[in-house]
């Protein structure tokens, strides 16, 4: 281990009070996360929230920052070229040479990375087969559709089998069937123990594949953690689902229960009983259900709803905002 | 090596560019008719291989330098080179094989341009005059010359501008003066002088690269 090594703990990934100032606009305010060896990382935010500018400075584009950054344990930008060895990247917009076709631009890259020809020529065919590019092979990738290109710029990102993959925005432009099989690959590649930072705007595919979240606004971090750890964290009131089998007024009943704040019926069926914020939920929920049986109702269902990801993300944004 | 391999896949990418292909093509076709025009104004035969010369050095030079800094500034704009930046490379071999691709696509054109004018002379008079022949190769390694300053300047405007038609206009004004600096030899009658406009040329073209590399190397992309 070389003394230009940062972290001591099993994060692959550290930013320790990272801060970058773009003239009097601070695109980053001391963030600190780490990301652990094999993690799938989602990282979310508003447009201009400093996702961007986070990978960035993770990959070494921009090195005029305040903080501390590792990858690996090589301090970034110091050891540029052990981390870049490291690393995957598929930027937000990604462009290549107008003369280039698909074959030509990965054998390039590729061998930049540090593959040799052999590899190059072994590593191309295979990654083309998974990404469904295999019939564009020899065209100009300015001739394909911003899908495609975008699958291209995959491919250049996973073709040297980094360790570290950088992914900002990738989801964008890629229609549903190419969604979920990008989703399919960063689950394997997680299985397989590369790291992963991805950034995206739609969150229930962040919630599909991510071990952890991270929420930025404003270059600040909101919220680190799983799924469940944010859901816990926010304190927001509990609501019990009841679909009733027929229109009722008897669901007004609900009122009487212990720890009901409110109850309403948004649409014929459908009635939400929520709960005092301290509430037991598992105690309400067998309250409801013994109320139903004592009031003769017939139900489909009774579910206690959790907040989505979709929640989570807007309180704390929108706190942010407060 | 890194820029070994950047200088071919660069070389690639030029030999079939439009601008190229005017100037593996063109040069010798313009020079035939300059030199065609001219004689029938003047009434004199000016020999071939002195108007190819006289073309290649306005021309090529001109077209090069604006060639490059486009080329740098669109790919600058794109974001084309962050995907070469996260590889383990030198910042520099991106903009030294660009200048190399160019400037060897470019010397190739030219040596054609004059190789015509050679034989188109040759077809013509049935003689190549050794005067004609020195003064051609002459003024081949001052155009050379010259066209070494006008890519150099290209690259460093390509790096430091932050749009195409700033770019473009620094070029042709700036690029073009800048490029007559390896004729002060010349100029001032020296002795030898094509061995100082060689060396003087290569020293600016060095000066020029170095400040472009130096600007690239602070880049944030």
């Amino acid at each position: 281990m070389t003394s230009n090594r940062l972290n001591d703990s099993n994060e692959f990934v550290v930013l320790r009070n990272v801060t970058k100032s773009f003239g009097s606009f601070r695109a980053l305010n001391s963030i600190s996360f780490g990301i652990k060896e094999g993690e799938i990382f989602g990282y979310i935010g508003p447009n201009g929230a400093g996702k961007t500018t986070t990978m960035k400075i993770l990959v070494g584009l921009i090195s005029d920052f305040q903080g501390e950054v590792s990858i690996g344990g090589y301090q970034v930008p110091k050891r540029k070229d052990e981390i870049h060895k490291l690393l995957g990247y598929l930027p937000q917009t990604v462009a290549f040479q107008e003369w280039r076709t698909v074959n030509h631009a990965l054998k390039t890259l590729g061998k930049l990375s540090g593959l040799s020809d052999a590899e190059v020529e072994g590593r191309i065919p295979e990654i083309l087969d998974l990404l469904g590019l295999a019939d564009v092979r020899h065209k100009k990738i300015s001739q394909l559709s911003g899908g495609m290109t975008q699958k291209v710029g995959l491919a250049q990102a996973l073709l040297h089998e980094p360790k570290l993959l950088v992914l900002d925005e990738p989801l964008g432009g890629l229609d549903p069937l190419s969604r979920h099989q990008f989703k399919d690959i960063v689950l394997k590649l997680g299985q397989k123990g590369t790291t992963i930072l991805f950034s995206s705007h739609i969150l229930s595919d962040v919630q599909d594949v991510a071990d952890r979240i991270g929420i930025i606004n404003r270059g600040r971090i909101k919220q680190v953690g799983t799924l469940n750890e944010l859901k816990s964290r926010l304190s927001s009131q509990k609501t019990v689902e009841v679909l009733l089998s027929y229109v009722s007024d008897k669901w007004q009943e609900f009122g009487a229960i212990k720890n009901v704040t409110t109850v309403e019926q948004p649409s014929p069926g459908r009635v939400l009983v929520k709960l005092e914020t301290n509430a037991d939920e598992d105690q309400v929920v067998n309250d409801i259900v013994q109320s139903i049986v004592k009031l003769g109702i017939r139900v489909r269902g009774i579910t206690l709803l959790e907040p989505s990801l979709d929640e989570i993300y807007l309180n704390y944004v929108q706190e942010a905002e407060n | 090596m890194k820029l070994g391999l950047l200088f071919v896949d660069e070389l690639r990418g030029f030999y079939k560019s439009k601008v190229m292909i005017f100037l593996w093509i063109g040069l010798p076709i313009i020079a035939l008719l300059f030199r065609f025009v001219s004689a029938s104004i003047s009434g004199q035969n000016i020999p071939f291989t002195l108007v190819s010369s006289i073309v290649v050095s306005s021309l090529a030079g001109t077209l090069a330098s604006v060639m490059l800094a486009v080329f740098i500034i669109n790919e600058k704009n794109r974001h084309v080179y962050e995907l070469f930046l996260i590889r383990p490379l030198k910042r520099r071999d991106i903009i030294l094989a660009k200048f190399f691709s160019v400037y060897t696509c470019v010397a190739i054109a030219s040596l054609i341009a004059v190789l015509a004018g050679m034989i188109t002379d040759y077809a013509t008079t049935g003689t190549l005059s050794m005067t004609i022949l020195n003064n051609a190769g002459q003024s081949l390694a001052t155009s050379l010359s010259m066209i070494a300053v006008s890519c150099a300047a290209g690259v460093l405007i390509g790096v430091a501008s932050p749009s195409v038609l700033v770019g473009a206009i620094l070029v042709i004004y700036g690029g073009n003066q800048i490029s007559v600096i390896p004729l002060v030899p010349t100029l001032l009658n020296l002795q030898d002088a094509t061995v100082f406009t060689i060396v003087l040329a290569g020293a600016t073209a060095a000066g020029l690269l170095a400040a472009a590399v130096a600007l690239f190397e602070r880049k944030q992309f």
